[in-house]
């Protein structure tokens, strides 16, 4: 080891004096510059905003710098709707509702649960993997690039198959919510051109027992969009995360005993 | 295609519906706790240390003493209360905002839970310091590992392990070197190949081995995969970032870097009427 060269010397990286942000503007106070008299999204004055326009569009704005059209409001105030519940069965509601009936203080229960929100296998971290993967591969044939998939993969022993990021089995079956989720929204109008070629690689999935899942449903929607995939992940926190929390405000006063604890009788410990 | 996928069967489900299946342990009332197989009351509590247990839990192995020691060591090395690091800042932002300070600690954690500081290098670091020796014993130099791994970066030297961001050179390598010959841990020869690359590419870049480098040969030479010493480092960071938010939140509220409206720089679109 050479630890005569151990003496430790700055690298004098220049850092930036100020943070810059497109997003978002506070004009300051003239008496109090710590304080904002006003606020500016995108060029918008924020309490402009709320007499004139919708959450749903102001939401698209933070993220796209642009209002929606209509057609672009549409399809992502349906997806919200579509996604604000991953259900009382999702690990991350599981999550939530364990939290509240343990007497979690109140603000850590969405923490929690977005937290497990965001894992990779039907959570938020399979969103951009899905966004990159489409974005990549809707230029090809759909059907056929689901038959060499299909052909040049080997699923799991057990458990669920995720072909394709966002596609695969759920509980070893086609999941029929994303499906019908999926379809609806692709038949809106406007432009839907990602989500119209998962709709028929999905569909050519279906004889295999694979199809979509919710986090490419998002993927797709939000590639239509024009959201950047680095955004995707926190999206789909975002529009699970009133579910999330409704069910674990649910239970937030209820004893630990309306919850079931597995019987020791159902608990087996096994030594590898 | 397994019979089960075309069948749509989801007897596979059943078999685990209700039940839980532990490799690792629990508490059987009455008869006590366990954990991969040693009775915690019994075996552990007493007998062993924390650090061995968190290893013990992390990977399903109860280290030797000497190498929890080791690991405790090289944890005061990796997380201190500084709170311009960005971990420690997310606590010390918690503390002025009066959250909790497991809200603040956890939260810190989890943006340590990053890919340029932090737990994740880590796992890169043990990849290719192992992936390096294989080479090594496959008859590669070590200026030939160096340069492949370089051309991987147009031939910068961004290697896993080597180059420290914001600082050249690396005091904690030499403190736990001391800690290591202490408690008579062998150099092996994962530990060996490091310094050997050290020393290639302070001549030919003048960069030196970082922590992650030396801690990744280490326990490398102990036999932990990447994924496992990700695990057992999960909570890295967490006293450097309890300790930024205390400090905060034992002074006035929000008074943790203030901010004017004009110490942000707005770069966006100028002010136009909502359509």
């Amino acid at each position: 080891m050479t630890t005569e060269r151990r003496q430790v010397e700055s690298r004098n990286d220049v850092f930036v004096e100020r943070t810059a942000t497109k997003i978002w503007q506070e004009i300051e106070n003239p008496q109090n510059p710590y304080l904002a008299d006003s606020c500016v999204c995108h060029g918008y004055d924020l309490l402009e905003l709320t007499q004139k326009r919708s959450f749903v569009e102001v939401f698209y704005l933070l993220f796209r710098s642009e209002l929606p059209d209509t057609d672009e409001a549409r399809l992502l105030e349906q997806l919200m709707i579509a996604l604000i519940n991953p259900g009382p069965r999702h690990p991350a509601t599981r999550a939530a509702m364990t939290a509240a009936v343990g007497s979690t203080d109140r603000e850590h229960i969405l923490p929690i649960a977005l937290s497990i929100y965001g894992g990779s296998h039907l959570g938020a971290g399979e969103v951009e993997p899905a966004m990159d993967w489409l974005r990549k591969q809707r230029k090809h044939d759909p059907g056929q690039l689901a038959h060499e998939l299909i052909a040049s993969s080997t699923p799991p022993e057990e458990g669920d198959w995720h072909i394709a990021p966002g596609f695969g089995s759920r509980f070893s079956g086609v999941d029929p919510m994303a499906s019908k989720i999926a379809n609806h929204l692709s038949g809106l109008p406007g432009k839907h051109e990602t989500l119209s070629w998962g709709c028929a690689f999905a569909s050519a999935l279906n004889g295999h027992s694979l199809g979509w899942l919710a986090p490419a449903v998002a993927a797709a929607v939000f590639t239509d969009l024009g959201f950047s995939p680095r955004a995707g992940a926190g999206l789909f926190q975002l529009l699970g995360a009133p579910g999330l929390l409704a069910h674990g405000v649910e239970l937030a006063n209820k004893p630990v005993t309306a919850m079931p604890f597995v019987k020791d009788e159902n608990y087996v410990i096994q030594y590898e | 295609m397994s019979s089960s996928m075309n069948n749509c069967s989801y007897q596979f489900w059943d078999e685990r519906r209700g039940k839980i299946q532990s490799k690792k342990g629990g508490w059987i009332v009455g008869k006590g706790i366990f954990n991969h197989g040693y009775s915690m009351m019994d075996d552990l509590v007493g007998k062993v240390s924390y650090m061995q247990v968190v290893v013990l839990n992390a990977t399903g192995r109860l280290p030797e003493r000497p190498v929890a020691d080791w690991l405790d060591a090289i944890h005061i090395c990796l997380s201190w209360p500084d709170p311009r690091i960005w971990c420690n800042q997310i606590g010390a932002l918690g503390g002025a905002m009066r959250a909790s300070v497991v809200a603040s600690t956890t939260a810190g954690v989890l943006a340590a839970d990053a890919k340029s500081y932090g737990i994740k290098p880590l796992i890169h670091g043990v990849r290719f310091i192992q992936a390096a020796l294989q080479d090594f014993k496959r008859g590669l130099s070590v200026d030939e590992i160096i340069r492949n791994e370089c051309s991987k970066h147009r031939g910068k030297p961004h290697i896993m392990g080597y180059a420290r961001p914001l600082a050249k050179g690396d005091e904690r390598i030499v403190a736990m070197e001391r800690v290591q010959q202490k408690l008579g841990l062998p150099v092996g020869e994962h530990l060996q190949l490091a310094g050997q690359i050290e020393q290639a590419l302070l001549n030919n870049f003048d960069e030196g081995m970082n922590i992650n480098g030396y801690m990744s040969a280490f326990l490398s030479d102990l036999g932990y995969t990447s994924e496992e010493v990700y695990r057992i480092f999960a909570v890295l960071v967490t006293s450097g970032v309890t300790a930024c938010y205390v400090d905060t939140r034992d002074k006035i509220p929000d008074t943790f870097l203030p901010l004017r409206c004009a110490d942000i720089e707005y770069s966006g679109t100028l002010a136009r009427p909502v359509p």
